[in-house]
């Protein structure tokens, strides 16, 4: 988006992050009191001080060029009204042409470097943004959300740059015009400056406040906007639903409704904005009248000249224009300021996990890996997610994880790559608390495949080789092939360089799957950590990888998720959790044995023909329906 | 019926589709890329805008008085000046020698007449005539604004309502082919844009129809002295169209590095687990670099030409000021022109260059929403359409739910034939699996059923009523379909279950969720059926969101249900609570369910098997099995989990009693009553065995 001083190439690109619209509307109201978060910005400023001289030296002398232009006029009409005096104003048009010339020279320069210093301080900020951003938790990203941090990245960004680039030019600009005008002035007729200048100073206290009172009303506008591209949004995305439902009519009716609410704010802004300027042209209408009538009389006293006359109108000229949008300047300013807010929010917020102070942890892991009486609470929640969990893999071994959904199953293998803020002294990688580990190590050692299946526009080679680019092909190739892919790949037109994910083919889930395994078995790391890989690949496919894997990941180590038996029962050792405790833990033999959990998954799996009869008695029995149950859970633990 | 498919007739129809399908099939293949094309129209389509002035028929009172009010205000803005340099100057501080020979527009006329008739102070009376006109001018211009801006919107809000409502309508063929981004852009950006050329246009002929007066006045002035001034006009445009020409390049690169700048950070946060994971974070913020750095690469390019085109505007009126001053002094001198009229000149300048910098902006947003209303106009063009019967057949106030398909052909446009010779039909209330590979048809089937796609009449019928003969609207009420791919909107799960249907009230909305296992956990969601649900149902679990569909589809209360099985596979204890909700689904209702488990196939009374688009097999269960055709094979692959699973355990019989006693031991509670509707209290599927039997289930 871009907006010159020449009068702007862009217009507000709202809508392409139009799914913060909560976040906009908690955006704090901005008023002047965020104008101090502007401070944040000096460090990056100060970055480029020297040009910062030379460049404000150089516009100093620009403006002062531009005050002197008009005396070039007062003294060619002083000339042409004088009859005593044989006006040459031939003399003063080359004047003006020179001052003109020299004024392009120092200010070019000035400018240039100046909007390089501004995009320059963009760059760093969104640099550092990105940066800051990848070394983030899971907390952080709860509570910044994707749409949110864009919005961030790409409005806020744009404001402060906005603000660096010609808002604190302009009051520069202003000032040294301000001071330059009013000597000129001074030097022509101390009374008549006097009589014009005091009423601007009115002019730009009306123009400050009713500047801020804009802002809620633009910022109204702005969210009824985000209101109607985020139903649209939506609405699009369900309208295979909404069309199968029926309900296109009264969609479009809400959509009516968004729509002219939208407008209504639109017009409502648009009402304020033009009253506004009315208002401010009317005060500074004010200073013209007096040279006319003040002036005027001072002219025809004699005590002034024609020329100064018209001198002065020139300079009121230049003030006003400074005094008006001034306005606008100090509202940018306003808008950067919450932009700064909202930016350092997100750069001052801490990475949750972070490297300790360094801790002798051996270089070459073995891939044991343990977790002793391991509790942990997510942050803001009420109960623990895992409470003393006891699990031990041996290296070169396999255990499998079962429970139910929300058993803390996928919270454990966090645990071990630190995807959540892991406590001390809790899980043990070869014996040394994984904490010891730099994060780096640690995630190269133990590679975690996630549940949820996620591919980068990208080839399928590059997501393979995610975390190395630079593997080579029969690399990619066997990992492909170890993960199931093979098939899927031969379908693909250009094979291993077809572009998937979001802009590009979409894969069915069960490839997505796959190649996210693929991903995570090419780096043949110590340990494997497998979140439910299979539920979206069928029984046949799941037991011809997992026969691959059990040669591939010989003398290596694996814990694996799942939901099905046929799966766990390859593992060397079986733990089931429940609500956030082990329930049951050992082999295979010795948990159907038990007779507990693992047996009862394994009879209700293994044996789908059974009558509807005895089905229903089975579901009764596990999800019961009707309210009594509510009541007897009360009665049974009083 | 249900022997309806004879080999002969498979036979047949794999003949027939080469010669027929054109004929069989209305849907023609389209050109959908068309819309996916940037379109970068330079050239000026006045059509579309007339085209565009039809929406803004309602509202041309409001657009009319305003373009008649900016004309006067531009008018009475120039007549300002005349007062300062006439009255002011040549009249009262340095009065000309004969006034009568210069132009003056009867502004010194009416200054005579007021100083006459008022015998006021001469300053006091210009003061009087400034603001007066100043008064004047700037009520004009708030009706103006104000009007121009009520005008616009209503017009654009029109259009806007218009645009959805003709995308809300397209068939599902439609989104097959064509993207939501490309579509919602179109509702949003495009008109937001044609928004930006009404106010812009507007703005300009502000400016422009003043240039004329003041270009007009200077001429009445002095003809050589408006010749020196306006030569700053033809430099100010050329220097425009070059810079535009210049920058237009630099602008798309920009643009691009912008946006592959925002895709790149947008696609790392999404999958910054996988980032992080593969240790990538390094190497992501060198590449982001790369990107950020090719940015500021471009932005310094523009800066260049920027500069020096900012520059030059503006000095363009001191040069031109310059001119002025050196002719119009000598003119002066030689009393051709007064010093009031040279002062105009000079003030005049300004507003010569203004519109024609102004000039070039214009066109950039004048070719920008030229493109985005070819966007807006193809979309409200695109014809296709659902085809709506004439005389739609009225339905009686409950459907029977008899269904029938007859020898039903079909393929989708530009494709090879989907379904070949399709015939089978449903009692009222029967429950019909259809089970076939990926491909072999089965969602099809159900699409064209609900009607997502026009084929040919007398295919397919409902209560022997042609659905081609139902109004789309009518037979969608009639029909709940339940895809693999409903959408779960952000709002309250309340609006997710009514989906803004007035018929559906809170209490039928609990009654449906009641029905479907859902209410147990929405209760113990923290605002119940209020709580907020995020977009696609992020803060669901998988088998929630199953039941949520459910729910929806219950409370509409179809007649006829039709249902594809979510593939992806659920925990246990899930699913049986999701064939439990499927089960008081279909009580009741004839059902269709495109089928990819076993319980479901035996809770269905017959099976249809669909083998690449053709209807092969049709039978109970047990029939097919014993047929040992392709239902065979398929629950033999399928379903290998169970089959291996019986031969472990082998005697069904002896299992069942196996599985009584176990379930018995797992929940002492319950002994007294072992498979009583209360017998697992509220523990879930294995809290008597974990020992907690407080723990909310399936949440």
């Amino acid at each position: 988006m871009r907006s010159g001083g020449f009068g702007g190439g862009g217009g507000y690109s709202s809508g392409r992050w139009g799914g913060g619209v909560s976040s906009r509307i908690n955006r704090e109201r901005s008023s002047y009191k965020h104008l101090g978060h502007l401070a944040k910005l000096f460090p990056y400023i100060l970055k480029y001080k020297w040009i910062l001289i030379i460049c404000i030296a150089a516009i100093l002398c620009h403006r002062g060029l531009m005050a002197y232009m008009p005396q070039f006029m007062k003294v060619a009409f002083n000339d042409l009204a004088n009859p005593n005096v044989e006006a040459e104003t031939y003399k003063q048009a080359i004047g003006l042409l020179v001052t003109t010339i020299v004024s392009i020279i120092v200010y070019v320069p000035a400018r240039r470097a100046l909007r390089r210093l501004s995009i320059s301080i963009t760059y760093d900020l969104r640099q550092r943004f990105f940066s800051h951003v990848q070394y983030q938790g899971p907390s952080f990203f709860n509570k910044f959300g994707t749409g949110d941090l864009m919005s961030r990245a790409v409005n806020d960004i744009n404001m402060v740059r906005m603000a660096v680039s010609f808002g604190w030019v302009n009051l520069m600009v202003f000032v040294f015009t301000v001071i330059a005008s009013i000597s000129f002035m001074l030097s022509m007729s101390p009374k008549l400056t006097l009589a014009v200048v005091i009423p601007l100073p009115l002019v730009g206290l009306v123009g400050f406040l009713m500047a801020r009172g804009v802002y809620p009303y633009y910022r109204e506008r702005q969210e009824a906007l985000a209101d109607v591209t985020s139903f649209t949004q939506e609405n699009l995305n369900g309208i295979r639903t909404i069309q199968a439902m029926a309900q296109e009519e009264n969609e479009i009716e809400r959509f009516k409704d968004s729509s002219t609410s939208y407008i209504k704010k639109f017009y409502r802004a648009t009402r304020y904005q033009t009253f506004m300027n009315t208002y401010i042209s009317a005060l500074t209408m004010i200073a013209p009248m007096i040279i006319l009538v003040y002036g005027g009389m001072l002219v025809m006293d004699g005590e002034i000249g024609i020329g100064d006359f018209t001198a002065f109108s020139a300079y009121l000229t230049m003030l006003v224009g400074q005094v008006s949008s001034i306005g606008f300047s100090l509202a940018m300013f306003v808008a950067a300021a919450a932009g700064t807010a909202r930016i350092f929010e997100v750069l001052e917020s801490d990475p949750e996990v972070t490297d300790d102070a360094e801790t002798a942890v051996p270089q070459n892991i073995e891939g044991s890996l343990e977790f002793r009486e391991l509790t942990y609470r997510y942050p803001e929640t009420t109960i623990d997610t895992l409470s003393g969990v006891n699990i031990k893999l041996e290296a070169g071994k396999t255990v499998a994880l079962l429970g139910r959904i929300g058993s803390g199953k996928s919270t454990v293998l966090k645990a071990a790559v630190r995807m959540i803020d892991t406590p001390r002294n809790h899980v043990f990688l070869d014996g040394h608390d994984i904490c010891d580990y730099s994060v780096k190590q640690l995630r190269e050692t133990i590679t975690l495949v996630p549940q949820h299946a996620f591919l980068f526009s990208a080839s399928v080679k590059e997501n393979i080789t995610y975390d190395n680019p630079k593997r080579d092909e029969s690399e990619v190739m066997h990992a492909a092939n170890s993960a199931g892919l093979e098939e899927a790949l031969q379908d693909l037109a250009q094979g291993l360089d077809t572009v998937v994910g979001e802009r590009g083919i979409t894969l069915s889930g069960g490839q997505k799957q796959r190649a996210t395994l693929a991903r995570g078995l090419i780096r043949e790391s110590e340990i494997l950590l497998l979140d439910d890989c299979f539920s979206s690949v069928d029984t046949r496919t799941e037991e011809l990888i997992i026969d691959g894997l059990q040669t591939m990941r010989a003398g290596k180590s694996t814990i694996l998720i799942s939901h099905r038996v046929s799966t766990a029962r390859h593992a060397d050792y079986i733990y089931v959790l429940d609500a956030g405790s082990i329930i049951e833990a050992g082999t295979h033999d010795e948990l159907l044995e038990k007779d507990g959990y693992y047996a009862n998954l394994e009879k209700v799996q293994s044996n789908q023909e059974q009558t509807a009869q005895e089905k229903e008695k089975l579901l009764e029995q596990l999800n019961p329906t009707s309210d009594s149950n509510d009541v007897q859970v009360a009665s049974s633990t009083t | 019926m249900s022997e309806a498919v004879s080999t002969q007739s498979v036979a047949e129809s794999r003949d027939a589709p080469e010669t027929t399908s054109d004929d069989d099939v209305r849907t023609e293949m389209r050109n959908y890329s068309a819309f996916d094309q940037e379109l970068t129209h330079r050239a000026l389509n006045l059509r579309m805008l007339m085209r565009l002035l039809r929406w803004a028929k309602p509202y041309k009172l409001t657009l009319i008085t305003s373009s008649i009010l900016i004309t006067l205000v531009s008018a009475l803005s120039v007549l300002m000046p005349i007062v300062h340099s006439r009255v002011v100057i040549d009249t009262i501080l340095v009065p000309v020698h004969a006034p009568a020979r210069f132009q003056d527009f009867g502004v010194v006329d009416a200054y005579q007449w007021l100083l006459a008739f008022t015998e006021w102070h001469p300053l006091t009376i210009a003061l009087a005539m400034s603001v007066a006109m100043f008064l004047i001018t700037s009520l004009m211009s708030i009706a103006q604004q104000l009007s121009l801006t009520s005008g616009a919107l209503k017009t654009l809000r029109d259009l806007r309502v218009d645009l959805f409502t003709s995308l809300e309508r397209k068939p599902a063929s439609f989104y097959d082919h064509v993207g939501v981004g490309r579509v919602m852009t179109r509702i949003t950006n495009d008109v937001e844009n044609l928004f930006n050329l009404i106010t812009s246009f507007v703005q300009h002929t502000g400016d422009f129809v003043p240039f004329i007066f003041v270009v007009a006045i200077c001429f009445t002035f002095d003809f050589e002295l408006t010749l020196v001034g306006m030569m700053i006009i033809p430099l100010a445009a050329i220097a425009t169209v070059t810079f535009r020409w210049v920058m237009r390049e630099i602008f798309r690169r920009i643009r691009d590095s912008v946006s592959q700048l925002n895709q790149y950070m947008q696609e790392d946060l999404m999958g910054i687990e996988v980032v992080q994971l593969s240790g990538r974070e390094e190497y992501n913020i060198s590449e982001y670099r790369k990107l950020n750095q090719e940015n500021r690469r471009q932005e310094f390019r523009a800066i260049n030409w920027e500069v020096i085109y900012e520059s030059f505007n503006t000095s363009l009126t001191s040069f031109a000021s310059a001119g002025v001053l050196w002719f119009g002094g000598g003119k002066v001198v030689q009393e051709e022109i007064s010093l009031g009229m040279l002062y105009l000149f000079m003030e005049f300048l300004n507003r010569m260059v203004a519109p024609i910098m102004g000039l070039g902006y214009f066109f950039n947003v004048l070719f920008r929403s030229m493109a985005s209303g070819e966007r807006i106009f193809q979309a409200l063009d695109w014809d296709e359409q659902i085809h709506e019967p004439e005389k739609p057949a009225t339905l009686p106030e409950r459907l029977n739910g008899a269904v029938e398909f007859k020898n039903l052909n079909f393929a989708y446009a530009g494709s090879d034939q989907i379904l070949k010779d399709v015939s089978f039909s449903i009692e009222p209330g029967e429950k019909l699996a259809i089970v076939g590979a990926t491909g072999s048809g089965k969602s099809t089937i159900i699409r064209l059923l609900a009607r997502s796609y026009d084929f040919d009449d007398n295919m397919i019928f409902v209560d022997d009523i042609d659905v081609n003969q139902i109004r789309t609207n009518d037979l969608r009420r009639r029909i709940g379909v339940v895809m693999q791919d409903f959408h779960i909107f952000s709002g309250t799960i309340l609006d997710n279950i009514a989906l803004s249907n007035p018929n559906v009230s809170r209490e039928r909305a609990i009654w449906a969720s009641r029905l479907v296992n859902a209410h147990r956990f929405i209760e113990a969601l923290p605002n119940g059926y209020e709580t907020e649900l995020a977009e696609r149902g992020h803060n669901l679990s998988q088998g929630q969101q199953q039941l949520l569909a459910f729910a929806r589809v219950l409370a509409a209360d179809p007649e006829i249900l039709v249902l594809d099985e979510a593939t992806s596979s659920i925990d246990t204890g899930t699913e049986l609570v999701i064939q439990e909700a499927l089960h008081n689904l279909t009580i009741g209702r004839t059902s269709i369910i495109i089928a990819h488990r076993l319980q479901t196939i035996q809770e269905c009374d017959r099976v249809l098997v669909l083998h690449q688009g053709e209807v092969r097999e049709l039978g109970t269960h047990e029939e097919l099995l014993e047929k040992q055709g392709i239902y065979y094979t398929l629950h033999q692959l399928q379903f290998q989990d169970s089959a291996t699973a019986s031969q472990l355990t082998g005697d069904p019989d002896e299992m069942e009693a196996e599985r009584r006693r176990r379930w018995v031991e797992m929940n002492p509670d319950a002994e007294s009553e072992p498979f009583g509707n209360d017998s697992m209290g509220g523990s879930g599927f294995i809290g008597g065995s974990g020992g907690s039997g407080t723990r909310p289930t399936g949440v």
